[in-house]
């Protein structure tokens, strides 16, 4: 905790720190406590849903133990079949929660998103940086930002009555002639599944990247491009030898930062992938994530009288939870390494 | 596509291989960037073409009510909820910011602050939007309506506007708060009159994408909002029924489920209220970028008086030395 | 055939439901009591088109309408006049909220339309699960569910029958006329859920279907992805009827709202809502799916075939379209309805012609409102919505096909709506 001083509005130096911190300390007091304050309030939420949340599921916890991770089946067992005790907790004949499943979906869709994604995401801000006038560039960038506006619902209503089904009729066909294991010869489906809900999720993270890459690509000194090609690169050699190098570590942090949206969508994939707890048999067959789960099974669960049902959702979100902390965790360790002004793309939204 | 503005002359020739790989690679760039605009084009064609099927303006003046009729109270639940996430989220972010960028101490605590505030956006909204549900509407007993659903709303966006203030803010060079003081301004002045002015732009867009993010969501509002069909009566707690939100996304996440040989009007509604939504959306980014351009006289150099003519004089010398750099 | 409660040693409470089907069929003395309280129904639900009160004793091919106003029509009368003087302490001014089943939502929304009794009310469709917690936990008036609550739900809820709901089984079998229903059972059901029935020319689904062509197509089984009333009246037909309750007691632990546990079957998919259903068993030929009777004119007008299903009729199973009549027969079958209401409608086993497929439509509602306007406001509007001559004529009724509660389930109802109190 600070300890605000006392001394005169002037004399002491502004302490020269590079960011500018520390700046207002000793004086506005009030503006120093009222920020503070606001300043705590998300941390005190998180806090309040951590707390909520792992309150919520403790019993599901000591019920489902470690296999919750590892198996298979989840079900709310008999509701109407009365209820016995195990471990002290009250559960429906029946019950077993396991969410590998959804957590195999949620990792599986976010796999497709990154590979999909992210070249995609890449070459539309090294061409957006690159190669276009400013003006067409500015339009680009608009794309890019209506692209992260689009409603999750309406992008997910689109996956689920158009973009699939059209993807289904027209596309699968060929890509399931490629000889690849989990892909070859497997019936397409109607579209909605597996690989209809990465290519939305991926339509989803291009503009957290994009924008990231874009900003760390403007962050590149001039001077260094030219002394490149200067020693007669073409420009994509330059491109390679000089700005890629220079934005690696920063691109990789904004990947992660899009990965984490990946892992958390939900209602476009509760939308897309057909929401069922099942591992896919193959890349085009339906299957669910810990998000769209929750949302999907929200409201039978909440006819389970012992609670237990929602419990195991509360739990598969606190998994989920880990989950995206450790690739935001990762994400700020990569940020903070990377270049200065590798800035997270909250101009861009998402 | 301009001719790169790097002028070649007097360096070796490059050979055909080179030529074809330089080619190719900003040909796949190219169709990175048409790939992505494919969604975008279609996603929009889709829903404009859906919505204009069966357009009626009727949608602007009627309710949805009991048999589909029209829009207008989901409309008003909307820029209700825009308007008081703008005041709460607002507050909460825009402070949040300047106590990270201008107040806080380099530290642990503002290390797990800061850190808090962007994993609080990594959770999905779903789960807020329960754990809304579980502490507001049921154990505080507000029931649906549109206090819970606001604060679940906002501590969505709290933490993009936090990340967007403390960017501008520290985008301000130190110099002008040097400046600011050697003329005998208090700090808060400093703050006040130059600084967060420098940063207006920066927070303002900040702030209009949050919004454009919390009109788009659906989720966090099922368990909080609660949904009617009428108009909403004007109280800020439950558990009347008609104090429940309604809103735009709630018409689209279920109206094009209702069976259509009996309401025949919902399914295009469901579309309707999508066009909407991204008319709203694409309003609202344009605007951030209004305010950008507008908010630019207000510019570090025009906030602590340099004249125009200077500024002029100043940025002619700054393109003159980098005339080469494509994005000045 | 019927199965003993499940759970057995580790029961702490054996379902309602159970233990009444069970008298239902024990206690088949009683029926020839029930037969007139059964005849009733023709006047009371004289709007309802084509309907026929199915007495189980006689034959009765639909037409055979019983008009037969005896013994029974005097219960009837005190039934109207108590559901009158319900209806007339409708208090003003008050607006109700409602949220729950998305299948019982659009007649909560015809209703809305004519502010019954003065009465407004704000429906929301969520979910059944959603209508019992709100309801519970007091965020809502009324919660509509399609299934009835667990008995260990706090019993100050009550569960209170308003209308009657059935289910089809609908196919998508390219070249077969609406008209024509394809026969299916429980069996089969179960076999093509358990991955062990593939394809339509199958030689179990022949051999109920002597004389049809059945083409050499795939079936793809369709289930719902969210949580519904209509996974669960849809496993407890499976469970009631097909051996060893086929695959719904071993995979499931008994009928369930939740389909998660379904066998996984390499065909299969699943879909989010009746109306996603719908639109995929429009586009997948081949499939088979069971969808809430509102979507039955969507479904028959898009081509998709409903199947006549067999009934567990003691002196001869019968294979059943679904129409009102089927639909008024198996719920006038129920001997006995438990005052709590809680009862499963599949297959009665007394019924001829009876569909098996039905179930009650509830509103869930606190027993303790918050105060006795709110009370007389719910009991008032509950009561004209279960009334033949309020809410539940055909007017509403028709275009989502529900039927009105017969005169054996209006007698529970009664005294369900006037525990409401405040």
């Amino acid at each position: 905790m600070s300890t605000p001083d006392t001394a005169p509005p002037r004399p002491t130096p502004a302490p020269a720190t590079s960011d500018g911190s520390v700046y207002l300390r000793g004086n506005g007091r009030a503006l120093d406590w009222a920020t503070r304050l606001l300043a705590l309030l998300p941390f005190a939420a998180l806090a309040a849903i951590l707390v909520v949340l792992f309150y919520e599921a403790l019993p599901a916890i000591r019920f489902n133990g470690f296999g919750f991770l590892v198996n298979r089946v989840w079900s709310v067992g008999s509701t109407y079949g009365g209820v016995s005790k195990a471990g002290g907790v009250l559960h429906p004949f029946g019950a077993k929660y396991g969410a590998w499943p959804i957590i195999a979906g949620t990792l599986e869709t976010a796999l497709i998103a990154m590979v999909v994604g992210l070249p995609l995401a890449l070459g539309a801000a090294v061409i957006l940086v690159e190669k276009m006038p400013p003006q067409l560039a500015s339009v680009a960038g608009l794309v890019l930002e209506v692209l992260a506006g689009v409603p999750s619902v309406v992008i997910g209503l689109w996956g689920l009555l158009t973009f699939g089904p059209w993807m289904a009729r027209n596309i699968y066909p060929a890509v399931h002639a490629i000889p690849i294991p989990f892909l070859h010869n497997q019936p397409v489906g109607t579209g909605e599944g597996l690989l209809t809900a990465g290519l939305v999720l991926a339509a989803m993270i291009v503009p957290i990247v994009a924008a990231t890459t874009r900003d760390l690509l403007r962050s590149v000194p001039v001077a260094t491009k030219e002394g490149a090609l200067a020693l007669g690169m073409t420009d994509s050699e330059a491109f390679w030898s000089v700005q890629a190098r220079w934005v690696r570590t920063g691109v990789v942090g904004a990947a992660v930062l899009g990965l984490g949206r990946a892992l958390g969508e939900t209602i476009a994939v509760a939308l897309c992938t057909g929401s069922v707890l099942q591992i896919a048999q193959s890349i085009f067959s339906t299957t669910g994530t810990i998000a769209s789960t929750v949302v999907s099974q929200l409201d039978s669960s909440q006819s389970d009288p012992t609670g237990l049902a929602v419990k195991s959702l509360a739990e598969a979100a606190l998994v989920l939870f880990l989950i995206t902390l450790l690739v935001n965790v990762v994400a700020r360790m990569i940020v903070r390494r990377s270049a200065r002004g590798a800035a997270l793309p909250v101009g861009a939204g998402f | 596509m301009p001719a790169a503005p790097y002028a070649r002359s007097g360096a070796p020739p490059v050979s055909t291989g080179r030529r074809v790989r330089n080619g190719a690679w900003w040909g796949l760039c190219a169709a990175g960037f048409g790939l992505v605009a494919v969604p975008v084009v279609w996603v929009i064609a889709y829903v404009v073409t859906k919505a204009a099927a069966s357009w009626s303006w009727s949608i602007f003046t009627k309710p949805v009510g009991a048999t589909y009729q029209g829009l207008l109270n989901t409309i008003e639940g909307t820029f209700l909820m825009m308007v008081g996430v703008a005041l709460i989220a607002g507050v909460i972010g825009i402070g949040t910011g300047i106590w990270l960028s201008e107040v806080a101490k380099p530290g642990a605590l503002r290390s797990i602050l800061r850190g808090a505030s962007e994993v609080l956006s990594g959770i999905p909204s779903i789960v807020l939007g329960y754990v809304g549900y579980l502490a507001l509407v049921v154990n505080l007993h507000w029931g649906y309506s549109l206090l819970p659903a606001l604060i679940t709303l906002s501590f969505l966006v709290v933490p993009y506007i936090a990340k967007a203030t403390e960017l501008a803010l520290s985008q301000v060079p130190l110099a002008y708060r040097e400046g600011g003081e050697a003329l005998g301004m208090r700090r808060t002045h400093v703050l006040g009159r130059i600084v967060l002015r420098s940063a207006i732009p920066g927070i303002s867009t900040g702030l209009i994408l949050a919004l454009a993010i919390s009109v788009g969501e659906t989720a966090p509002l099922l368990y909080t909002a609660g949904f009617t069909s009428g108009y909403w009566d004007g109280a800020f707690l439950g558990p009347a029924a008609t104090s429940q939100m309604p809103y735009l996304t709630y018409a689209t996440w279920t109206f094009y489920q209702v069976p259509t040989t009996q309401f025949k009007n919902a399914l295009p509604l469901s579309f309707d209220a999508a066009l909407l939504l991204m008319v709203l959306v694409l309003g609202l980014i344009l605007l951030a970028r209004l305010v950008v351009r507008l908010t630019q006289k207000y510019s570090p150099e025009r906030a602590t008086g340099i004249s125009r003519a200077a500024l002029r004089a100043a940025k002619a010398n700054r393109l003159g030395s980098a005339r080469a750099a494509p994005q000045a | 055939m019927h199965k003993t409660p499940h759970g057995g040693n580790a029961a702490q409470r054996v379902p309602a439901n159970r233990n009444t089907r069970r008298l239902g069929v024990a206690g088949l003395a009683i029926l020839a009591g029930s037969v007139t309280t059964a005849a009733v129904l023709a006047p009371l639900a004289g709007a309802t088109t084509g309907h026929a009160a199915s007495r189980p004793s006689k034959s009765s091919k639909a037409k055979t309408s019983t008009k037969k106003k005896s013994t029974g029509s005097s219960l009837l009368k005190q039934d109207e006049s108590k559901l009158t003087a319900l209806e007339k302490g409708a208090p003003s001014g008050v607006t109700l909220s409602e949220t729950g089943s998305t299948l019982f939502y659009p007649l909560f929304q015809e209703w809305q339309a004519v502010k019954p009794l003065g009465i407004a009310v704000s429906p929301t469709g969520t979910g059944s699960g959603t209508g019992q917690s709100s309801a519970l936990n007091g965020t809502v008036n009324i919660g509509a569910s399609d299934a009835y609550l667990p008995s260990t739900d706090p019993a100050t809820l009550l569960n209170i029958p308003i209308v009657v709901s059935a289910q089809q089984i609908n196919y998508n079998l390219p070249g077969f006329k609406p008209s024509f229903h394809l026969r299916l059972n429980a069996t089969i059901l179960n076999g093509i859920y358990t991955g062990k029935i593939t394809n339509w020319d199958n030689s179990q689904i022949a051999k109920i279907n002597k004389g049809t062509k059945l083409p050499n197509l795939a079936i793809v089984p369709l289930r719902r992805s969210d949580g519904s009333g209509d996974t669960f009246i849809f496993t407890s037909y499976i469970d009631y009827q097909a051996p060893g309750g086929g695959f719904v007691q071993p995979d499931m632990g008994g009928p369930n709202t939740s389909s998660t546990s379904f066998p996984s079957v390499p065909a299969e998919q699943a879909e989010n809502g009746n109306s996603g259903m719908l639109s995929a068993c429009e586009k997948i030929k081949g499939c088979i799916a069971y969808i809430g009777i509102s979507y039955r004119r969507e479904a028959l007008a898009s081509g998709l075939g409903d199947a006549a299903l067999l009934n567990g009729y003691k002196k001869g199973p019968q294979y059943v379209v679904l129409d009102p009549s089927s639909i008024q027969a198996e719920v006038a079958s129920y001997s006995k309805i438990p005052a709590s209401g809680t009862l499963s409608l599949v297959d009665s086993k007394s019924a001829k012609g009876g569909y098996p497929i039905v179930n009650f439509e509830y509103a869930i509602v606190n027993e303790n409102q918050s105060s006795s306007t709110t009370a007389a406001a719910i009991k008032a509007f509950l009561a004209w919505g279960a009334d033949p001559r309020g809410g539940a004529q055909s007017k509403y009724l028709a275009s989502i096909g529900f039927q009105p509660l017969a005169a054996n389930a209006l007698a529970v109802t009664l005294p369900l709506l006037q525990k409401i109190g405040g």
